[in-house]
Order: structure tokens, then C-alpha cells, then sequence
């Protein structure tokens, strides 16, 4: 698995000037990346995108853990 | 050292899961009812309970124009019938062409929230007038399926394929999955088949004026497992009839018409067959004559008239086709319900014969009736069988449906032409035959709707929630039996005295039942009962009896009356006589053959012997499925026998090898533990407690927090309990490791110390060591699902997206992704949001979901769920949510012997007491915790521990290992003595506070300790103000609505008590509904009449207004004075104003 760059706690970095199909805020946004529940490969599921495994067909996906910072205080 | 704990053997289990073998295939034993009786549905091919239950649905014939019953047939006749019914497994729709496996596991519809089914479909048939057959495979809907039954993509897996396919790596499998929940038929206790019952009831006899209370009831078992229960009335002139029930309707017939439409028989024939040879019993033969010379009252004899008559009078109430000839519909309705075991009309008149002589025998105190209550009288309905019943009866309906479409059809004029086959297509389309949803409502909600009650006695509580809170809930479910929810209502106590019911020993558990209310009706299997599912082959019995010297007919006449010949019957049919000299020789011989190939080992032998008064004697051999049976030793041969419930009463089984009687024991149980049921036998020393300790036992094992699952991760629970550090027991008994509970584990070790010290551990509370806590002692998290569906139906497609709109500020996608959905790991807050979704039809307006808990959480898991053929963007996630749960005061904790207490402090190391050689311990629990509850086993347990820890090596805990001879504390003492320790278990101990050394030894030990699912995070419950109710103004209650707790008129009584009317005073009035109105002393009214009236007064030199409260009727404001009164006193005034009563209230001044 290919490590991203770290992100600050501030949230993901002023999105790209990439252009997409449909305008829209959240899609300029870095693509959002799941793993079939079944075969654990990783897919990118664009919005309004049928949810379904590319490798296998497997129809759940888990949602991959942030890759931002994530931090509590202690006490 | 007897045991260990086998940690190599475990992690290599767990490393290498074998793909050939389970690990613990006992756990896999423990739910084969539940399987089975699934299986035998469709197994063997076309002989499955499916194929036979196909076989006795009746066609239906449908005719072409409208005809009255009694006129002759007229038009074409449409015959439609079933011919085979398939249930596949569960596959992807055929329209699925974007995957690699077409199978569906039952992990995916666990996550995916939708229900395990396979395709079912029947092959429907059908010939006009007397044409060739027709067939056509019709759909019949999705049948949801039992977990790792012959119809799962699971059922022969082992260990490494099913984490393959996330399941546990020990699945077991009996139930079912419906919308993702895991349910399971429930065992209920019913009535033993193919057994004449002799019976006292009041309820009997409220059938008639002329009813009694006698009754004899058989319920008969067809070979599909449906059942017909036939009941035979004492009449109160001496008569008998025969009592069935079809479509819910109850039907009486006379029992002579009966026997003389069975068989062509006459009066003198019946006469015999009844008397056998009694002539002397004049109570019999009186009553016999009575019952045939009423019958001459019916003026018919012959065989065929009586059956002709039969089928006159019923055939408009099993709606029989217009078809049939009187005598047809009267020989079918002989073959539907009456004695419907019974192939053969002989065999049906010999039983009933049979039946009549119990029941006369009962009336005249010859015999004692037989106990309903009794496991001797009780099978168990299964849930495969029930499950075929349903599907049964549904595809009856199914039928009848395709005829209500025609009838409809010719009702309305339309064209009605069976010979076109276009419109006999269509007839099947159009008629409704889906029955898989109906058979998932039925699993999902537990209730039966059924047009023919399908012989039961209640329509609710069919099925009940695998909740996986703990393992040992979660596999006590499968063994659990209950006796119906029509028993819950009756207040009888028969049911929780264990000494009325002796025939349960061995086959359900007398510890393992709940205290209070289902007490008794909710029981469990013992750990070694089994349930029979499949009928061995017993043709060759009766050849064998036969060869012992069993008569086959009784010879009639002249016979001495003193030596009444016993019945000998097998599955209800009569097999022949035999003298009582030789009953139990052949019983003998019979048990012995069971050892041989010839005869199974399955087979029960009732013998009944003759008694004074007792059960009605004879010898009762029982083949089927659904019996409970358990295995004993045969001390004759030294081998395993299976012994059932109704033979057990009449065996001499030992206990103990010292319980043996020369000559009159012949068998012994394998183990005196073998009663028990898996969680009662878990309780280590049960054998030292008070009796109730144990039962409590039971039902806190089931509430702790544990180890749910070992694939928590594909798990979507709506809730789940997890202790962090779970160990497995030092103490615990054999059947611990048989079941692999450590892949489970329930609790941790702890040093506890029987101590009063520092107070806070008065009256069942304990203290837990703050460094042990900070340690991760009892550490625990609760996994809570949220599930967010936006799939609302629209016609032109979807309209929510999960995501955030162009809307979506700043802060919202701070908190969640650009998915919508939140970021696995953060941290939700009250009012957090949990996930948002464009609504397009509000104009692409996000819509944020909010966290609604009050406890911190975090995410955990987001799963996006996709539809059935994934062609769908995602409209469903399941959000798993962590909530810690370190353990807090007030958390409820107990050790495995019923002594439960609350958490009240957590005292910081340096303050507990500690043993010379520094030990500290976990917990302290107070010594007043042991007197009056007599838990010994504690103490055992405490001393096991102990010298287990002290030597690395797990303790045997067996109930019944001991006894005075061999004690316990010898056994263990001895061990604490070699390892330096206190023979018994005491130690010196020091105070943590003063360094003093107390007066007193201390009981320290090892024992093992729960921590149960209650916590007052879930409890809690505290107000100062807050919501009120709209009506009364008085605080509301709930602690979901942070509402307040009820100060009843009890806790009113003690503050009156105490004088404390000042605080009675704040707490009832100015903290609840306090209110002030006005009143009018004239009048006493509260409301009615106050009008504000405005004065012009003139005062010296100028005018200025004045508003005045009035009363309308005294039409005057002299007498309203403004009153404290209750919100509530003025609710009840309106209402009762509004009633048209008037409340005047009389006033006095101060």
C-alpha cells in the first residue's frame, strides 16, 4: 500500500485545481479509496458511482482509515 | 496434576486453522437439532420431510363454471397440484453479471443487513379433465435458510475456509439471517406423539352440557412432522366421541360411526374388541352397550353408509370438490384427520379401540392420568420441523390462491378457458403464490399466521434473537426449550417443583431456568441430551416381537378376566398382546438387540408395568424424530445406551457406583454432572453452593460482558459487550476445554481478599485496587451500530447522495469526509455530525445526520452496504461506534457463584491491605457476602486459584469430584502447604493504611470474576429541571427524556412519617406543578367566570384606569383572591368540567 503524505490536523491540504466532470466542490477533493470487504482490494468509488468491487463484484465496502492526524488530549 | 491449559495447543489452533477438521468439534454437536431438523426438510433426496409434505397436499380442482356443491360435476375440471418443491442455495440473482462468485456467504448478508435465502421453487402440475399432465417450475419466492444446514454455502467448511469467509472460526450455524439479525426457532416442549395421553381437565369438559373432564388425546404425527391432535370425551351418560379440529373449527363425532367407517364391522364385533374378554368389568361392558345402542339412533350400519354419511355431513367444511362422491369426501376426511399416523384403517380401529378402553379405565379410576407436565409425556417441536409445517401450509394456500383467481374470473364474467394454454399461464401468474416473504416475516417477527393454527396452542414467540452479548448467551440460546407461551399465562405452580417433575432428570437442566417469572417454562437442555432427528429403520420390530411371542390378535370369548393382556404399540400403531409374565423379558431381550445391528439404539422402550392406579400399562417402543434422549451406561454389557424421557421413569439408573441395587439397577450414569446443562456445569464446586446461588450463576453468565465473537470486525450487532482482557479460568471444569470456551474467555483472575476494610465494602459492594484498574483491569467497550438508509423508493431514480453539497461549510467537512461520511477514528461528541447526503429534491441541499448518544464515541468501522445486483450507488452505511468503558462505581461485577456486587471505590494502592509477602489484592469483598448465601464453591474456588496460580497449572472444578473422604480443602491445603502457604488459605495480612498487622488471618485467593453487562453509564439517571409533561405540568419520567424518578405515595408515607412537611411541601408542590390562578370564595370556582374588567376611578384630582379581576357569575372582584394550587388539580377540574361536574371549592381565610 502506497503511504500518502502526512496531513496536518488542520484537514486535508486547498484542494488541487484538477477538473472533473461536474463541478462540485467535493469533487477536487483527493479521491476517496475503500476496500472490498471481501477481497480487500482498493477501490476508488467516485460519487454516484455504482458501489461495487472492480476485482470481484463484492457488493460492502470499508472505508479506510483517515489518513489524517488524529489526536486526543489525554486528559 | 490433572489438566493444564493447553496454551500451545490453542495458539496453534488459532495459527493454523485446519481445513480438514474443526478444532473443538464438540461445540459443533451442541446445535445439531437445530441443523438437522433442517436438513431432513430436503434430505435424503425425496425422502426430506419437503417431499412427503408435497406429496400430502391435496389438488386442487377448479371447474369452469359456477356449480353448487351437491349438483353433479359439470364443465371441465382444471386439476392443479405440487409435485416438488427445490430450495437452492443462496445464490446472486441470475442479472448479476459483474462478479466472480455467484455463491452468497452468510457473512455478506450479515453486513449488508438482508436476509440468508435461497430460490425456491415448485414444480406445479396440471391436467384438464382427464388429459395429460402438464408441468411448469414456478418461482415461489426466497427462502431464508439455516446457517450451515445442507442448504448453505457454509455446510462443509472447516476452520481455515470459514475465516476465509468471515466467519468464526468455530461457526456452528442453527439459525437464520433475516435483515441481517441472527434468529433461531425456538424448542418447545409439546406433546408426545403417537401417544394415547390419559387425561383430567377442566377445560374438557366445557365443551358441551354434557361433557366430563376425561378425556384421552392422541396427537399423531404425520411422516412430513405435521401433526393432528385427536381427542376422545367421556360423555356423562357413558359415551364417547372423537374430537378434531380442522381449520381451527373443533368437530365432535360419535366414536362408534367412526370405527364402523373404518373397517366393516358389526355391533358384536366392537363389543368384543372393547371388552376383551372383561365381561365381568361391568363398569366396561355397561357403557360399550350404551354406546351402541345410541348409535342405533343414526340408523345406518354398513361400512359404507357410515362413511358416505361422514363425508355428507363435512364436506362443505373441508370445501372437498364438487367431484367427489359422498363416499370419496368421507374416506379422505377418515384419512386427514383421523389417527393420521395410521396408514391402515385396521390399524386406526385397533387404536382406537385402544383409546376408548384407556379412557374408561381412567373414569374408572383404574388408571392415573398421565401428566402433561412430565418430560415422559413431552417431545420437542424443532425448529427445521416447524419451519417445514409453514412451508407446508403456505404452499396449500398457494394453491388455493391459483383457484381464487378462476373463481374471481368466472364471478366476474371474464372468459374462463382451461384449454388454452395462455390462459392457464396466466391464472399461475396472476395468483399470488410468493411465500418466501411470508416464511421471513414468520423468522423475523415470530409469528405464526396460519389458516389451520397448524396444531399448535399459541401464535407468538415462535423465534427468538441469537444475541451475541457473551458467548455462553449466545450457545444457550440453541439449548434453550420452552413450554409454550400459552403456559405463561397459567398460574400453576406444577412447573417449578422439581419433585413433580422427576421424568426431566438428565434431560433438562434443573439448575439452568430463570428465577421469577418464566421460572420453569424457560428450561435448557442438559450438555449430554440429544434430540433425535431421523427415523431408524424399525421394520423388522414387529417380525422380532412376533419371534418373543407377542399375540397379534387378542383371542375373544370366554377368558379369564384377572390376566388383562398389555398392549404393545410402536409409534402408535398396535403391534399386538402380550401376557404381563412376559413383558419384561421381552423388554429385556428388545434392549439387548438395541446393542446388535438390527434394531437402533434409538428406539425407546416404554414399558409401563401393571400397577394399583397407575399409568396405564403396556410397552410403548418410540422410533421417531423429536424425542429426547440421553446417553447412560447399560451395566449388563458396560456399553452407551440411549435412554429417553418416557422409559427413564420406569428404569433404575444409578448415580454413583455405590448407588447400585444387585438386581434391580441396570444402568449408571456416565458422569453425575450429566444433568446439567452447559452453563451449570461451567459453575465451578456447584456441588459446595446453596442451590439458588447456582441458578443465579446461570443467569449472570449470560448477562456478563465477554467475548461476543472472534470476527468482531465483520460483525454489525446492534450492540456488543467486549471485555478487553479477558483470561481463561485457572479453576475451571472439563467441559470448559471440550467447548474451547477459552477461544470465549468471560472474566479475568483476580486476588480477592475476604476483608472488611476501610466500610466501602458494606452490603455486596466491592473494592477494586485503582493500580489493578489503571492496569486495564476489567477494561470494556461497547460497539454500537448506527445505520443510515437513505433508499426511499422514487420512481425516476435515486434522489439522496451520500456526500457534501456545494453547501457544506467549513466546519462540516472539518468533522466528516468528502464522502459524507465520517472519518474512521474521530471522535463523535453529542450533536457531532455523523454523516451527511445531498438531497436533490431539496436542491442539492446537504443534510447532516447528528450524533444523538450522550457518551463520547468513536468511529470505529464505516461500511458502505450496496444493493443486491450492484448497480446502485451506495444508499446504506453501518457505522460502528466504540464506546469505552473503563469500569466506573457503581458498575456491576460477580464472581461464578451468584455473589454479584457494585464497584464503590477504587483505593488507590498504597491503602490496600497486603500479605507478607506484598501481595496485594485485586478486589476486596466483604466476609458478611458468605453466611447467609452458603457459596462455598466460592471458597473452593478461591483456594483452587490459589495453589492453581502458585503451581502454572489449570484446576479441575467438576462438581460432584470431592467428597468426605476425599475433601476439597485437603486436596487443595495440601498444595498451598507444599508451595509455603497457609493449608487453608488464610495468610496474615498488613494494613496499607497504619502498617499494622490486622488481628485476624485473611482469606486471600484466586478467584474468577465477571464484569456484567449493567453499568451506570447506561443507568444513570439525574435532574434539578428540566422537560415537563404538556397536560399536568409535573415533571416527566424516562431517563431517555432526562426525565425525573417517581416520588410515589410510599416515599410521600415516609416523609409524612418523618413530619417533614416543609420538604414534602418543595419536593410534591413548588418543584412539580406549582401554579397560581385565582379564585372566586363566592362561588368556589377556579376558572369558569374571571373576566378582566377596567375601572375608571376617580381619584381626588385625576382619572387614571385600574384593571380589576372579576368573577362573571358574583359579577364582582371583591371575592377572588389569587391561590397556590397544583397544575394538576387544574387539569382534573377541566376534565371534569368538561364531563359537565362542577367543582366548588370552599374556602377558609388565614
Amino acid at each position: 500500500m502506497n503511504r500518502e503524505s502526512y496531513q496536518g490536523p488542520q484537514g486535508p491540504p486547498p484542494p488541487s485545481a484538477s477538473s472533473t466532470a461536474t463541478p462540485r466542490a467535493s469533487d477536487n477533493a483527493p479521491k476517496m479509496l475503500y476496500n472490498c470487504a471481501d477481497c480487500g482490494t482498493e477501490n476508488e468509488i467516485k460519487p454516484k458511482e455504482p458501489l461495487r468491487c472492480k476485482e470481484c463484484g463484492h457488493r460492502i465496502m470499508y472505508k479506510q482509515r483517515t489518513k489524517r492526524m488524529v489526536q486526543f488530549e489525554a486528559r | 496434576m490433572p489438566s493444564t491449559f493447553n496454551t500451545c495447543e490453542r495458539e496453534k489452533l488459532f495459527l493454523n486453522p485446519s481445513n480438514k477438521k474443526f478444532g473443538i468439534p464438540e461445540l459443533q454437536k451442541l446445535v445439531k437439532p437445530h441443523i438437522d431438523s433442517f436438513n431432513s426438510l430436503l434430505e435424503p433426496p425425496t425422502k426430506g420431510i419437503l417431499n412427503y409434505a408435497v406429496v400430502d397436499i391435496d389438488p386442487v380442482e377448479i371447474f369452469d363454471v359456477r356449480i353448487p356443491y351437491n349438483s353433479p360435476a359439470q364443465g371441465n375440471k382444471l386439476k392443479v397440484w405440487i409435485d416438488e418443491i427445490l430450495i437452492s442455495k443462496p445464490l446472486l440473482s441470475e442479472h448479476v453479471r459483474a462478479s466472480t462468485m455467484r455463491k452468497i456467504y452468510p457473512a455478506e448478508c450479515r453486513e449488508r443487513l438482508t436476509t440468508y435465502a435461497g430460490k425456491m421453487n415448485i414444480k406445479l402440475c396440471w391436467k384438464i379433465n382427464d388429459g395429460n399432465t402438464n408441468f411448469e417450475t414456478k418461482y415461489v419466492g426466497m427462502a431464508p435458510i439455516m446457517v450451515k444446514s445442507n442448504r448453505c454455502n457454509l455446510q462443509s467448511l472447516f476452520p481455515k475456509q470459514l475465516i476465509e469467509h468471515h466467519e468464526e472460526s468455530e461457526e456452528m450455524g442453527g439459525y437464520f439471517i433475516v435483515n441481517g439479525i441472527e434468529k433461531v426457532i425456538r424448542l418447545l416442549l409439546v406433546q408426545r406423539r403417537n401417544y394415547a395421553m390419559a387425561m383430567i381437565r377442566p377445560s374438557l369438559a366445557s365443551r358441551g352440557a354434557s361433557y366430563t373432564e376425561y378425556g384421552v388425546s392422541i396427537r399423531c404425527a404425520r411422516q412430513d412432522q405435521t401433526t393432528m391432535t385427536n381427542v376422545l370425551h367421556y360423555l356423562k351418560n357413558g359415551n364417547c366421541m372423537l374430537r378434531f379440529s380442522w381449520r381451527k373449527q373443533e368437530y365432535m363425532i360419535p366414536v362408534i360411526l367412526i370405527m364402523k367407517a373404518l373397517v366393516e364391522i358389526n355391533d358384536k364385533g366392537i363389543f368384543e374388541q372393547l371388552v376383551q374378554g372383561e365381561f365381568s368389568n361391568t363398569f366396561l361392558t355397561d357403557r360399550v352397550e350404551l354406546m351402541l345402542q345410541e348409535f342405533k339412533s343414526f340408523g345406518i350400519q354398513s361400512k359404507e353408509r357410515c362413511v358416505s354419511f361422514l363425508g355428507e355431513k363435512f364436506r362443505v367444511a373441508f370445501t372437498l370438490s364438487p367431484s367427489y362422491s359422498h363416499k370419496q369426501a368421507g374416506e379422505h376426511i377418515l384419512k386427514k384427520v383421523i389417527l393420521v399416523h395410521l396408514k391402515h384403517n385396521r390399524d386406526k380401529l385397533n387404536l382406537l379401540i385402544f383409546m376408548v378402553r384407556k379412557l374408561y379405565s381412567l373414569v374408572a379410576g383404574e388408571c392415573s392420568p398421565d401428566n402433561p407436565d412430565s418430560p415422559q409425556n413431552q417431545e420437542i417441536l424443532l425448529g427445521g420441523h416447524l419451519y417445514g409445517m409453514l412451508i407446508k401450509e403456505k404452499l396449500g394456500e398457494c394453491l388455493n390462491a391459483i383457484r381464487a383467481v378462476v373463481t374471481a374470473d368466472i364471478a366476474n364474467d371474464k372468459p374462463v378457458d382451461f384449454n388454452d394454454k395462455k390462459y392457464v399461464a396466466n391464472v399461475f401468474n396472476r395468483s399470488n403464490i410468493e411465500i418466501g416473504r411470508k416464511l421471513a416475516y414468520f423468522l423475523a417477527t415470530g409469528n405464526l399466521t396460519s389458516s389451520s393454527g397448524l396444531d399448535l396452542m399459541q401464535t407468538t414467540g415462535y423465534t427468538i434473537v441469537a444475541e451475541k452479548l457473551n458467548f455462553y448467551r449466545y450457545i444457550s440460546h440453541f439449548r434453550c426449550i420452552h413450554r409454550g407461551s400459552f403456559f405463561t399465562q397459567m398460574k400453576t405452580t406444577t412447573l417449578i417443583h422439581l419433585n413433580q417433575l422427576i421424568g426431566q432428570a438428565g434431560f433438562i437442566c434443573p439448575v439452568h431456568t430463570p428465577d421469577g417469572e418464566p421460572c420453569g417454562l424457560l428450561n435448557h437442555l442438559s450438555h449430554t441430551c440429544r434430540i433425535i432427528t431421523t427415523k431408524p429403520n424399525v421394520e423388522m420390530i414387529p417380525t422380532i416381537l412376533a419371534e418373543m411371542g407377542i399375540i397379534d390378535r387378542l383371542t375373544t370369548g370366554t377368558r379369564d378376566t384377572k390376566t388383562s393382556f398389555l398392549c404393545v404399540q410402536l409409534d402408535g400403531k398396535i403391534l399386538g398382546w402380550c401376557e404381563p409374565g412376559h413383558a419384561q423379558p421381552i423388554v429385556n431381550k428388545l434392549r439387548l438387540l438395541k446393542f446388535e445391528d438390527e434394531i437402533s439404539i434409538d428406539l425407546e422402550i416404554g414399558y409401563v408395568p401393571p400397577s394399583n392406579g397407575g399409568q396405564y400399562p403396556g410397552i410403548y417402543l418410540f422410533s421417531e424424530q423429536a424425542r429426547m434422549m440421553r446417553p447412560v451406561r447399560y451395566l449388563a454389557n458396560n456399553e452407551i445406551d440411549m435412554v429417553g424421557s418416557f422409559e427413564q421413569v420406569y428404569m433404575n439408573i444409578a448415580c454413583l457406583q455405590k448407588d447400585i441395587i444387585k438386581g434391580v439397577t441396570t444402568h449408571i450414569e456416565i458422569e453425575p454432572t450429566s444433568m446439567l446443562s452447559i452453563l451449570a456445569n461451567l459453575t465451578p464446586f456447584s456441588d459446595y453452593n446453596q442451590s439458588p446461588r447456582n441458578m443465579y450463576q446461570c443467569q449472570m453468565a449470560k448477562q456478563t460482558m465477554g467475548t461476543p465473537s472472534t470476527a468482531i470486525m465483520h460483525r454489525t450487532d446492534n450492540k456488543l459487550y467486549r471485555l478487553q482482557t479477558g483470561q481463561t479460568p485457572i479453576v475451571r471444569p472439563v467441559l470448559h476445554s471440550t467447548l474451547g470456551l477459552d477461544g470465549f474467555p468471560n472474566g479475568t483472575n483476580a486476588i480477592v481478599a475476604v476483608i472488611s476494610y476501610t466500610g466501602y465494602d458494606m452490603e455486596d459492594a466491592m473494592i477494586i485496587n485503582k493500580s489493578a484498574h489503571e492496569r486495564g483491569f476489567k477494561y470494556g467497550t461497547i460497539y454500537k451500530s448506527e445505520i443510515v438508509s437513505l433508499d426511499e423508493f422514487y420512481e425516476s431514480g435515486i434522489k439522496h447522495h451520500f456526500g457534501l453539497g456545494e453547501d457544506a461549510t467549513p466546519s462540516l467537512r472539518e468533522k466528516l469526509d468528502n464522502d459524507g461520511l465520517p472519518f474512521i477514528g474521530a471522535r463523535l461528541k453529542m450533536g457531532d455530525p455523523l454523516c451527511a447526503y445531498i438531497d436533490d429534491t431539496q436542491g442539492g441541499k446537504t443534510i447532516v445526520k447528528q450524533y444523538k448518544g450522550s457518551e463520547d464515541a468513536y468511529v470505529d468501522q464505516v461500511r458502505l452496504l450496496g444493493d443486491d445486483l450492484g448497480i446502485y450507488e451506495a444508499q446504506k452505511v453501518h457505522i460502528m461506534l466504540r464506546i469505552p468503558r473503563p469500569p466506573v462505581i457503581g458498575d456491576k461485577f460477580s464472581s461464578r457463584h451468584g455473589q454479584k456486587g457494585i464497584l464503590s471505590r477504587l483505593l488507590p494502592q498504597v491503602d490496600m491491605p497486603f500479605t507478607e509477602s506484598g501481595m496485594q489484592p485485586d478486589i476486596i469483598i466483604n466476609p458478611h457476602a458468605f453466611p447467609s448465601r452458603m457459596t462455598i464453591g466460592m471458597f473452593v474456588e478461591s483456594l483452587a486459584g490459589k495453589c492453581g496460580a502458585l503451581f502454572g497449572v489449570a484446576q479441575d472444578s467438576t462438581p460432584f469430584r470431592f467428597n468426605e473422604e476425599f475433601t476439597a480443602i485437603d486436596y487443595f491445603g495440601e498444595q498451598l502447604a507444599r508451595a509455603g502457604y497457609n493449608y487453608h488459605g488464610n495468610e496474615p495480612m498488613y494494613s496499607g493504611i497504619t502498617g499494622e498487622e490486622f488481628q485476624a488471618d485473611i482469606y486471600i485467593g484466586v478467584v474468577y470474576y465477571q464484569r456484567l453487562r449493567h453499568m451506570v453509564s447506561d443507568k444513570w439517571q439525574v435532574r434539578s429541571t428540566g422537560p415537563v409533561h404538556n397536560l399536568t405540568m409535573q415533571p416527566i419520567g424516562g431517563r431517555k427524556r432526562s426525565g425525573g424518578i417517581r416520588f410515589g405515595e410510599m416515599e410521600r408515607d415516609s416523609l409524612l412519617a418523618h413530619g417533614m412537611s416543609f420538604c414534602l411541601q418543595d419536593r410534591l408542590m413548588n418543584c412539580s406543578d406549582f401554579s397560581q390562578c385565582h379564585i372566586c370564595r363566592k362561588c368556589g370556582s377556579i376558572f369558569t367566570s374571571l373576566s378582566l374588567k377596567t375601572h375608571y376611578q376617580l381619584n381626588t384630582n385625576r382619572t387614571y384606569k385600574k384593571h380589576h379581576i372579576q368573577c362573571n357569575i358574583c359579577e364582582t372582584s371583591r371575592w377572588i383572591s389569587l391561590v397556590k394550587i397544583p397544575y394538576a388539580f387544574r387539569y382534573l377540574a377541566t376534565e371534569l368540567a368538561s364531563m359537565g361536574v362542577k367543582i366548588i371549592l370552599k374556602t377558609k381565610d388565614d
